[in-house]
């Protein structure tokens, strides 16, 4: 459950070669990150996955099914959290069961097990405004959650946090997706974010945007942020990018 | 915010099922008093006939008009309202008057020529007179009509006079006070002592008394040696003025040395504006008006020291000529209860001869 | 409006309103006793405002004097009111769905946006002579409905064009199909522009029918008593109804403010 395929995807837009010839997949159960220099289509390759666009060239399968139209089996958790500001932390995660047509016991039900999970209990009602930025961001990932998906997409969702916050996310994400089990294809450009959560590190090279280099991580969880394995991986990481960054640069 | 959405929908139908109660409460009850509702001469000629107003009440020539085109009938003529009540007058404006050193000859020649106008009037009416062809052309260009029958008619009910009165001015003061029209507070203040002492007050008879002295008198040979200029001031095509119009159309203010000069303002779409655009603006030095009016403003004015709403009647110009004309199914009075009735204006003297009707039969209305 | 929560401002606020009514006492006495007047304004003819008080207080209720009935300014005030409320509802059923179609369907919106553009141009008052003379009947909500349903529908076509594009696309992720997407994110989001042209629409109706029952044949409403009473000139009276409608459309915007505050609870 939950294997994402890309298979020669090439997405322009208008005349701008966003992405070319992007191979690459994320396993079941999988966390995989996505690093790579401003603009090289990360975001985008979130979108085509989740169907919000659909890739010029090539296709996407999810557990063997052809990505057409709004991909409804994953679940996008955005940097900004995009939630309805009208519902409170409850409602927020109630939207996806309740859309589907859940009764109101199950959305209950489902609702109450995910605010326990991310450690919202006291929050319930609460209005979006009336949350902090990591609270907000814990009721992002409960709605993704609450949908029940194959797959999580997440699009820099802790990019707007403070660094404190931040860490504490990475290990509270950890955590919930260790219990979940979901496969995880996760955006960001900290190279110590990528090596602290992913299984696997997909590298990007700037416009086009393609896979350049692919690291996996054997490293146990939790990790060690400073540890001399996860040092050494780091650098070998920022160097793969420095590189791009700097091409990126001078384009 | 569904609950929120939810109490917001049952506030709207809560507010649109008040709405409907309050559009459906208007039984046809006999108790439901008579909607006055302002309007023009021709608006009430043409909603009479599209059915929009039960009838009307207005100075001719728009009842005849109204009933020439088969739009409605006479329901009661305001001679049967109040036998013989005053309606137009000539009035003068007290501050003109101050300022102008041989105001009383010039008022004096004013009667006199409304006299002789309303004894032209009164022998030309007669069909076999040889004017009466120039009294219906001048009627219809007066009372904007095209059809001299609506002009025969109209002048059928209106009996010309040019002599004011004091007994029947004091009994309109009597039944506007009655009908709430005055400020009470302002009469208060107004220091008269009654209506028989307003009355008196605000009719000057002598005029109209050296009028019919010197009714035998040429024009000219009585012409007041400079002759001066009149801003003067009527109501819009109203056949109780007719007076006015034959006087100057025929040159006789003229010839008495009076030059006519319309107002600002005139015609004046009822009493209340030539009141208060006319007189009260200084803009009307002479002018012609229906009596409550007259009688209203003065009072209704908010300062007594000053004069700028004090006029006074010099000569009468009619008696009688109002109808109430009314639509199909309409048979009385109490037939108009709960139904829409035209009028000139809140203080107007059908608007008083209305109430009065209606205060005979014990009807309410509602202006 | 605003008014200052704090108790300096409330008092400067009191303040406001009585030097206003001092001075416009101020200016008809001075006038009155012809030692100052503004030039081409009978000052002498404006009532005082403790005569106005007065004029106030007397014609609150409907009186009777013989068979004239001399309605009160509560009931004017109620005829007004509920003409506004039954044009203001009118318009909003309307105005929404349509703010809605065309905020959210480009062909919809190429079809009404030029009508919308024009017709909005001609205001309210502009429509009172083809409501005397053409419509038969309910010529002042007509008004009153012209002058609501475009505040209502350019601020619902903005509420809607304003709808964060990552909420319609958590939306979409989330399951939701289209008819979901306009009850549950579209019309939520639009919620307070809505009530914000409903507010703005309810101001400009307010005015609408004061104009509208001046022209428009119906012996009741306070735009006609204010005329009435000019014409009878009774000055006194004419401006307390002048004061009252001032009054109720200041109670009609914050009571819309406040009902915003009471049931948009997530707006910051």
């Amino acid at each position: 459950m939950g294997r994402l395929i890309l298979k020669d995807i090439s997405k322009k837009f208008n005349d701008f070669l966003a992405l070319e010839n992007v191979n690459f997949e994320v396993e079941d159960g999988e966390f995989v990150c996505l690093l790579g220099p401003s603009g090289c289509g990360k975001t985008t390759i979130l979108r085509l996955a989740a169907g919000l666009d659909s890739p010029t060239d090539g296709e996407i399968f999810l557990d063997g099914k052809k990505i057409a139209g709004t991909n409804k089996e994953c679940g996008f958790v955005f940097q900004e959290y995009a939630l309805f500001p009208w519902r409170t932390a409850k409602g927020n995660i109630e939207f996806g069961p309740q859309v589907k047509g859940c009764s109101k016991e199950e959305c209950e039900r489902i609702s109450r097990h995910y605010i326990d999970l991310v450690g919202l209990r006291g929050f319930e009602d609460h209005f979006p405004h009336e949350l902090s930025g990591g609270m907000k961001q814990r009721v992002g990932i409960a709605r993704a959650y609450a949908n029940k998906p194959k797959l999580l997409l997440m699009d820099e969702p802790f990019g707007a946090l403070d660094a404190q916050t931040r860490n504490i996310m990475q290990a509270e994400l950890l955590r919930i997706w260790e219990k979940e089990h979901i496969s995880v294809l996760f955006v960001t450009h900290s190279v110590d974010e990528a090596v602290y959560l992913a299984d696997r590190v997909v590298v990007m090279s700037a416009r086009p945007g393609t896979v350049k280099e692919i690291f996996g991580i054997n490293l146990p969880r939790p990790r060690i942020r400073t540890s001399p394995e996860a040092n050494a991986l780091r650098d070998a990481i920022l160097r793969s990018l420095g590189s791009e960054i700097k091409r990126a640069a001078s384009i | 915010m569904k609950n929120s959405l939810k109490i917001l929908l049952v506030v709207i139908l809560a507010i649109l099922a008040a709405g409907c109660i309050g559009g459906n409460k208007t039984p046809q009850s006999v108790s439901e008093p008579i909607n006055l509702v302002k309007m023009s001469g021709q608006d009430m000629v043409q909603r009479l006939g599209t059915g929009e107003i039960a009838g009307f009440i207005m100075w001719e020539p728009y009842p005849a008009i109204a009933m020439t085109n088969g739009y409605g009938k006479p329901l009661l003529y305001s001679g049967q309202i109040w036998k013989g009540h005053p309606c137009c007058v000539v009035a003068y404006d007290y501050n003109w008057y101050k300022n102008t050193t041989n105001a009383d000859e010039i008022l004096k020649r004013m009667a006199l020529v409304q006299l002789k106008s309303v004894e032209y009037i009164n022998n030309a009416k007669e069909t076999r007179s040889p004017d009466h062809e120039d009294l219906i052309k001048y009627t219809m260009e007066f009372g904007g009509m095209t059809d001299p029958k609506a002009a025969n008619l109209s002048l059928s009910d209106v009996e010309f006079v040019y002599a004011p009165n004091i007994a029947d001015a004091q009994t309109f003061i009597t039944r506007i006070q009655d009908f709430g029209i005055f400020d009470s507070e302002k009469w208060n203040q107004s220091g008269y002592k009654n209506a028989s002492d307003y009355a008196n007050a605000l009719i000057n008879k002598s005029y109209s008394d050296w009028a019919s002295q010197n009714k035998n008198a040429n024009l000219t040979s009585v012409a007041l040696k400079t002759p001066v200029t009149i801003r003067y001031a009527y109501l819009v095509n109203d056949i109780h003025e007719l007076p006015f119009y034959v006087g100057w159309k025929k040159g006789w203010f003229k010839d008495a040395g009076i030059n006519i000069t319309l107002s600002d303002g005139t015609p004046f779409q009822n009493g209340a504006f030539e009141m208060q655009k006319g007189f009260k603006s200084g803009v009307v030095d002479i002018g012609s008006l229906g009596i409550p009016p007259v009688i209203i403003h003065r009072i209704n004015s908010n300062d007594f020291t000053i004069d700028d709403t004090r006029v006074e009647v010099v000569a009468g110009m009619n008696n009688e000529g109002s109808v109430i004309v009314v639509g199909k199914n309409i048979t009385s009075m109490k037939d108009l209860s709960g139904k829409t009735v035209g009028y000139p204006g809140p203080g107007t003297i059908q608007h008083v001869l209305f109430l009065m009707e209606a205060d005979k039969e014990g009807l309410k209305v509602r202006y | 409006m605003k008014v200052d929560s704090g108790k300096k401002g409330l008092v400067i606020n009191l303040l406001s309103l009585i030097g206003l009514v001092v001075l416009w006492h101020l200016l008809v006495i001075l006038a009155r006793e012809n030692i100052f007047n503004i030039p081409f304004i009978r000052l002498r003819d404006v009532p005082t405002p403790v005569e106005t008080w007065y004029a106030l207080i007397g014609s609150l209720f409907t009186k009777t004097y013989g068979p004239a009935l001399t309605v009160g300014i509560l009931e004017h005030t109620q005829a007004s009111l509920l003409r506004v409320i039954e044009g203001g509802i009118i318009a909003f059923i309307i105005g929404v769905p349509l703010g809605i179609g065309i905020g959210y369907s480009k062909p919809i919106g190429n079809v009404l946006n030029p009508i919308i553009e024009i017709v909005r141009n001609m205001p309210p008052m502009a429509w009172i002579p083809l409501a005397v003379f053409i419509l038969v009947a309910g010529g002042s909500i007509f008004i009153v409905f012209i002058g609501t349903v475009f505040p209502i529908i350019l601020n619902t076509i903005h509420g809607v064009k304003s709808t964060d594009l990552r909420l319609i696309d958590a939306a979409k992720t989330l399951g939701a199909s289209g008819s979901q997407m306009i009850t549950k994110v579209i019309i939520p989001s639009a919620f307070p522009s809505i009530i914000a042209g409903l507010r703005i629409g309810l101001g400009v109706g307010w005015m609408a029918i004061v104009a509208a029952e001046m022209v428009i044949r119906s012996p009741i409403g306070l735009g006609y008593f204010i005329w009435n009473m000019g014409e009878l000139g009774r000055y006194p009276e004419m401006v307390a109804g002048m004061i009252v409608i001032g009054v109720i459309g200041y109670i009609m915007n914050i009571s819309i403010l406040l009902l915003q505050k009471r049931f948009v609870k997530w707006v910051d």
